[in-house]
């Protein structure tokens, strides 16, 4: 069974693994030790309510309970650009005319913005490869909204999410090429390095402040600006049917799209429900395809658990649960649990069950 | 003999012609010098206005032509100008090239970045402008005349004009007419050829570049190679040109045209070297020929006219020169000329 839980202290290793198979371009994931710890003691303050609220990192492992390993983590961070200054670009335009000419000219140009800053994102998602498929991207990506609506007063009205941008094999971004390289000095891969660190200083002190006028950047840089790399479509496109749009906003490196949604839009919010767990002594078949299971979570901040089950499970007040999955989601009969569709049949399953 | 003399609405076809030709063959004409008959004959009335000490109807600062004039055909050869307030009541527009240091102490880089700030920090200056002449008179002796003359002009109205003078160069410009400069930046914004716009410079008001050029700084390394390469660079053409200008004392600072990159040269008015080396003397007549080349003027206004001659200057503060010059000058014995030397 797999089980979306608080990242814990023994997952260090596992999520070192991961994070360094996922290789560049995962920057909030750095394959470091230091920071992943850093990142683990920072959630479990989190969870334990020991740090500031806007202060709060956010992050989830997906457990495999047979082998009790972590193959996926995903995370929010519950304010960015508190405590460091959040940079994007916004892409907006510049219009410049000339009645007496009869010119009337729109230039795109790139404005950096702090923006974003105060708001929730959500991030860090990583699924081991022998994991991918069968619902669980959407398990680990999807649990944080319902997470996010449970504990609303902890986060912003809004999220949004910084998809990866464009570069190629050898981690090369063609916007980074025309612009960042000219400033910075060094190689996409360190600056996005460097930013993932953590220590955005350095951008602050060798970004260019002034807006940047598209016309002037190579084509090639040009065409980048709010697109996804290859990799990350599916993800953008699982963002897109939670409601999340592009917001005007790119990554000030790679020109990657910031998308953003409301938290009461969000598609898993809108469609989730309020059940009674019934532990049942009857035989389950846990064992069914993505499209007929629906996401069930415990209602507990500290020990939230989310995990899977057959929508067949699902009752007009109440939800039907074998005893093991109880034990994971650390309920017992009678315990409020909240439902939330895995995939779009499984929605009308849980519309059906209203 | 070479005359420099206020340009006159009778001057205004032969004025045409210059533009014609020093258009297709040689460098690009000067834009502050229009090539439309109608705008040509507003801005020699104007001049003429500002001659007579006058204001003009549109309450517009004063603004000086004159013409390099053939005495012995009265063929003109030549215009230079002289706007009294750059910009002309309007703002003048330059790009200033300044640095900034972007350095992070944590990560040892410390890069210098290089950025154009749209500037109208020389508006008001007195301006020289409008310099055409026919080719075949480039690295002559008139060439310098034309030129030096209009410093003579404000040797010697010298209240007309302010502390400080600039004068535009004209910038890099390929064989095939292309501009890089123009190609890297303005064009994007401008959304048209880089003759159109530096022919609309010169006639229309200056508010088609307030409303068309990018309102913000722009960084010099996102211009193109050639572009970079062509800031502050004078076209070759224009190099005598340069030359004369440096020797007079202009220097080139930070400030660049907006539309080629051209260098802009200033000065200080009082330390222009004609002018602190001209004299002020009175006219005598020279029995014989011989003495050293000076440029001579004479007249205030309209009546003012400058010339070359060999002149034998004496420590008392005559003036021998033939009679043939008084002429020229529209002068007789003992009026008050003003003498530089070449």
């Amino acid at each position: 069974m797999l089980v979306i839980r608080p990242l814990q202290e023994n997952d260090l290793e596992d999520l070192y693994a991961m994070a360094q198979k996922a290789g560049k371009g995962m920057t909030t994931l750095p394959a470091d030790r230091d920071l992943l710890q850093r990142k683990i003691n920072l959630a479990q303050e989190t969870f334990n309510q020991r740090c500031a609220p806007e202060a709060g990192l956010y992050l989830f492992a997906l457990e495999d309970t047979e082998t009790r390993k972590a193959v996926g983590i995903s995370g929010i961070q519950a304010r960015v650009g508190l405590d460091e200054v959040f940079y994007n670009y916004r892409l907006s335009v510049t219009v410049n005319a000339s009645k007496e000419l009869g010119v009337h000219v729109r230039t795109p140009t790139l404005h950096l913005s702090n923006d974003m800053t105060d708001i929730s994102e959500i991030c860090s998602l990583l699924l081991s490869d022998a994991y991918q498929g069968g619902g669980n991207g959407l398990l680990l990506s999807r649990c944080r909204f319902m997470y996010l609506d449970e504990f609303r007063k902890h986060f912003s009205e809004k999220v949004f999410a910084e998809m990866r941008g464009v570069s190629d094999e050898q981690g090369l971004s063609p916007l980074w090429d025309a612009l960042g390289s000219k400033f910075f000095d060094m190689k996409f891969t360190e600056a996005d390095m460097l930013s993932g660190l953590g220590n955005k200083a350095f951008i602050a002190e060798l970004m260019p402040k002034f807006p940047i006028y598209l016309p002037m950047l190579p084509d090639s840089a040009r065409a980048v600006i709010g697109r996804v790399h290859d990799n990350t479509a599916p993800a953008l496109k699982m963002l897109q049917a939670e409601g999340f749009n592009f917001n005007g906003m790119v990554d000030i490196f790679d020109g990657g799209p910031v998308v953003e949604a409301f938290v009461h839009t969000i598609r898993t919010v809108r469609d989730s429900r309020n059940r009674h767990a019934m532990v049942t002594r009857k035989a389950v078949n846990l064992d069914v395809p993505a499209a007929e299971r629906v996401m069930v979570s415990n209602r507990s901040f500290r020990n939230f658990r989310v995990t899977t089950v057959p929508a067949s499970c699902v009752g007009t007040d109440t939800i039907s649960l074998p005893p093991a999955v109880a034990e994971a989601l650390q309920i017992e009969s009678g315990d409020p649990v909240r439902l939330a569709p895995l995939k779009d049949r499984a929605k009308t399953a849980v519309k059906a069950a209203r | 003999m070479w005359l420099v003399r206020p340009a006159l609405q009778d001057d205004a076809n032969q004025i045409l012609e210059i533009a014609g030709t020093a258009g297709s063959s040689t460098a690009r004409l000067s834009s502050t010098l229009p090539r439309q008959r109608e705008a040509l004959a507003e801005k020699i009335e104007h001049s003429l206005v500002s001659l007579a000490g006058k204001t003009s109807a549109g309450g517009q600062p004063p603004r000086f032509l004159f013409v390099l004039e053939d005495t012995v055909t009265g063929r003109v050869h030549g215009t230079a100008g002289i706007d009294a307030r750059a910009g002309n009541g309007q703002p003048f527009y330059n790009y200033r090239r300044d640095a900034l240091i972007h350095a992070s102490h944590e990560l040892g880089i410390s890069s210098r970045v290089d950025v154009l700030y749209p500037s109208h920090a020389l508006t008001g200056h007195t301006l020289l402008c409008s310099f055409s002449i026919t080719p075949e008179l480039r690295n002559t002796e008139a060439f310098e005349l034309l030129s030096r003359a209009r410093i003579l002009f404000i040797a010697g109205h010298r209240d007309w004009f302010p502390p400080s003078v600039a004068v535009e160069i004209q910038g890099v410009q390929l064989a095939d007419g292309s501009v890089p400069f123009w190609d890297s930046l303005g064009r994007h914004f401008f959304n048209m050829d880089f003759e159109t716009a530096d022919q609309h410079s010169g006639v229309l008001s200056r508010t088609f570049i307030a409303e068309l050029m990018p309102p913000n700084p722009v960084y010099v390394t996102l211009l193109s190679e050639a572009a970079q390469a062509a800031l502050g660079q004078p076209h070759e053409l224009t190099v005598p040109n340069l030359e004369l200008l440096q020797r007079e004392g202009f220097q080139a600072g930070c400030y660049l045209d907006i539309f080629d990159a051209g260098p802009v040269l200033e000065a200080r008015t009082d330390a222009l070297h004609t002018l602190v080396t001209s004299r002020a003397k009175t006219l005598h007549g020279a029995s014989e020929e011989g003495g050293d080349t000076c440029l001579i003027s004479a007249g205030e206004g309209a009546g003012f006219r400058c010339t070359l001659a060999q002149v034998a200057d004496t420590l008392e503060g005559t003036l021998k020169v033939p009679v043939n010059i008084w002429d020229v000058l529209g002068k007789t014995a003992g009026d008050e000329v003003r003498v530089a030397p070449c």
